[in-house]
């Protein structure tokens, strides 16, 4: 069980960037990615949202995909796209090895193109070549046809936390010497469906999140995908090392199907549990990117679990999903992402939209990009359902 | 890796609840699309909850009670659940109500309970369990993504006893949708499901939940021994490289494999991978089995498979009606469980006899 496990490749596609260098750039200069909807029609689109500026078209180019187009959803597209750039400096042979494996994780699939033709096609057949890619399934499939991958190929489904938990999946199976390599993300795209669910629920900020701020009022949804490429220390080629992938955990707070618990019970034993994995003390930890949704209840919730985990030093912290929403399935990925950069460029990123901490708290997130020593970061992801995910990168 | 079946629950088409073993009276219907026996949910369920519970969620918490009140634990180190589709029904409604209703959704309940991971969340909530959760959604991989996982867990010491479920659900709308791509063979009777040499097969669901122990106990029903997946084989070549090399691993060969049970679902053109191995790969003298003549096709049919393999272990005996061929073995130590999916997804479970 002693084997490290390594970032070698990362990939990352959202609101604020098509890859990790125009990611970077819109952190540094402090630009959100959240504005108006334009991908769809929709009675909601007053409401912020964290849309990929990128037409499905250009997402097609973008993946370099020629055939079949019109049977890519924007989920899978999205995916393609991070995977490749994970997976970019690393040989063929190896990634279509039997020891090599595919995890990737949504919460809605292939929704964007479920919601175009499913009218329809109750009425009659036109559209049935499409009912095969509505699923959850079908992105990696997609990623894993993209590639030639044919072994451990899974998807992973715990609502916000899901692309967190493939993140674990893959360092677990190399770990336990399943698997030399692995692609591990998740991918979601902006739906209808997602949209009026979060906004029947009432948890959807009319402007945009603000992040651990008093006057929040609500997440905003985003779009997104990320890869990480994970391999044992030992097969890795040394020049390609980012950082480690130290620590993980994932626990269930058994509390409420959407709701997190006030003093964040859950949240304290994931990130107590990720840090027993990694062997580290909370003084360890350098930057926290926090789930921080921006709603009432996550972010007092997560914000009493950080206290309860570090206080009275609380290491820097911030929820980048000011810059690039909540991007659902997407999110533990992309923040897993963000995290190897805090580490490989030794910053912590900042939260946009803060003016006030919360009265029960005394916390203050990052506002501004802030270069530090950055050894260790932990990256936490919450979900319906109660599922908490609790990751750690360490510097190599 | 491996670890111990300890106790089940499954709640399928075919009377497989109560008892543990094979049912004495099989259901047979002239239907495309096998439906669950429900129990009584009240006997396991808390009554205020079962309102307004959808009935995926109500067949996940029965089963995985059931399950729990036969295991050595009343409450497992783990809860990690497979299901290719979710809470489908519940995905259906919320979306028809945005699609059909312009957005003006009258209920955000279908949209809660249309959550992939709602089963392993409930179930969660219903023991106040607080460990490791997760839930795997990936067609014909998914239950076998989730049994890897508990093996893992068990391997690290992270679970001494995993709950580990597989769980789908046939609604209507899945049944009319993709009887336009001829997945569905004409009504017929589901215990003739080989008789009839067409296209296409029947539609199933079910759930069917395991306590998997580090440790045997007395009610030991089989040892679960290796698990593997493999996607888009190209050919009979490769399915048979891919199941050599599933069995070097595992140490064995084809020859110490007591029982194979084969996923055949009754449609000519996909069965013809299982035919192939069925002659040319497999020994003769091994047993041949099949079962989804009793609870339909479904994404983690192999959960209802593993049921099956397990309780043949258990009893030592093969029940005619899942019989292929006329082989005999004196003991059933070993079993192998071969699925595909359209010959997309290919799954191997391995099991043997606890010793």
């Amino acid at each position: 069980m002693s084997r490290k496990v390594v970032v070698t490749g990362i990939g990352i596609i959202s609101a604020i960037g098509n890859n990790a260098d125009e990611t970077l750039a819109s952190i540094y200069s402090l630009k959100s990615g959240i504005g108006r909807l334009s991908l769809f029609e929709s009675i909601h689109n007053n409401i912020s949202v964290a849309e990929v500026k990128v037409s499905n078209d250009q997402l097609l180019n973008l993946a370099g995909i020629t055939t079949e187009k019109e049977f890519y959803t924007r989920t899978a597209l999205l995916g393609i796209i991070a995977a490749r750039q994970a997976a970019s400096n690393t040989e063929h042979s190896k990634l279509i090895d039997a020891r090599t494996g595919l995890i990737s994780a949504t919460t809605v699939g292939g929704m964007d193109l479920n919601e175009q033709y499913y009218k329809s096609l109750l009425e009659n057949d036109t559209y049935k070549e499409y009912l095969g890619v509505f699923d959850s399934a079908d992105s990696a499939e997609k990623i894993a046809r993209y590639f030639g991958i044919k072994h451990h190929i899974t998807t992973i489904s715990t609502a916000c936390s899901s692309s967190a938990n493939s993140v674990m999946l893959g360092a677990r199976l190399i770990r336990n010497n399943q698997l030399d390599m692995v692609l591990v993300g998740g991918t979601d795209s902006l739906t209808k469906f997602t949209l009026n669910g979060f906004f029947a629920l009432e948890i959807l900020s009319p402007t945009g999140c603000r992040p651990f701020d008093q006057n929040r009022n609500g997440l905003t949804i985003g779009e997104g995908a990320a890869f990480l490429l994970l391999e044992g220390e030992d097969v890795a080629d040394q020049d390609k090392i980012i950082c480690e992938l130290s620590g993980y955990a994932n626990t269930n707070e058994a509390f409420h199907q959407t709701a997190s618990s006030s003093d964040g019970y859950g949240a304290v034993m994931a990130m107590k549990k990720a840090l027993k994995v990694s062997g580290l003390q909370p003084s360890d930890i350098n930057y926290v990117n926090a789930h921080g949704t921006g709603t009432v209840v996550n972010d007092l919730s997560e914000g009493r679990a950080i206290e309860t985990i570090f206080a009275p030093a609380i290491p820097k912290f911030s929820s980048t999903k000011s810059f690039t929403g909540h991007t659902l399935g997407a999110a533990g990925a992309i923040e897993a992402v963000l995290s190897v950069l805090a580490i490989k460029y030794q910053v912590a990123f900042p939260n946009l939209n803060f003016n006030q901490p919360m009265n029960e708290l005394s916390l203050k997130p990052q506002i501004e990009v802030t270069n530090a020593n950055i050894n260790h970061v932990m990256s936490n992801s919450f979900g319906f359902g109660g599922s908490n995910t609790s990751l750690i990168f360490s510097k190599v | 890796m491996h670890s111990y079946i300890t106790s089940i629950g499954n709640i399928s088409p075919q009377n497989t609840l109560k008892g543990v073993g094979f049912p004495d009276e099989l259901i047979s219907r002239e239907s495309n699309c096998l439906a669950c026996i429900e129990p009584d949910y009240r006997e396991l369920i808390n009554p205020v909850q079962l309102r307004r519970m959808p009935r995926i969620l109500k067949m996940a918490l029965a089963s995985s009670q059931i399950c729990i009140n036969q295991s050595p634990v009343s409450n497992p180190d783990a809860i990690v659940v497979g299901t290719g589709l979710g809470c489908l029904e519940n995905l259906e409604k919320f979306l028809l109500s945005v699609l059909k209703d312009n957005e003006h959704i009258l209920s955000v309940l279908p949209f809660i309970n249309s959550t992939h991971n709602a089963v392993a969340a409930q179930i969660a909530m219903m023991l106040k369990n607080y460990n490791y959760n997760i839930t795997y959604c990936h067609r014909g991989f998914s239950f076998e993504s989730a049994l890897l996982d508990a093996l893992m867990l068990i391997d690290e010491k992270e679970a001494e006893h995993v709950l580990v479920g597989g769980i789908d659900e046939c609604t209507p709308n899945f049944i009319f949708l993709h009887n336009y791509l001829g997945y569905w063979k004409q009504p017929v009777d589901n215990l003739q499901l080989l008789k009839y040499k067409t296209s296409g097969t029947i539609a199933g669901e079910g759930s069917a939940f395991f306590m998997l122990s580090a440790k045997p106990c007395d009610q030991t029903y089989a040892r679960i021994d290796a698990v593997s997946t493999c996607f888009n084989l190209a050919n009979t070549d490769e399915v048979e490289s891919e199941i050599d090399t599933f069995l070097r691993g595992a140490q064995i060969s084809k020859q110490d494999i007591d029982l194979v049970i084969f996923g055949i679902n009754g449609d000519i053109y996909y069965d013809k991978t299982y035919y192939h191995l069925q002659k040319s790969y497999f020994d003769a003298s091994s047993m041949y089995g099949y079962y989804k003549h009793l609870c339909g096709e479904y994404y983690t049919s192999t959960a209802f498979a593993l049921w099956l393999a397990a309780i043949i272990i258990k009893s030592q005996s093969v029940p005619a009606v899942v019989r292929l061929n006329s082989a005999n073995r004196q003991a059933i130590k070993r079993v192998l469980i071969y699925n595909h999916i359209r010959n997309m997804e290919h799954s191997m479970i391995l099991l043997s006899m606890p010793e």
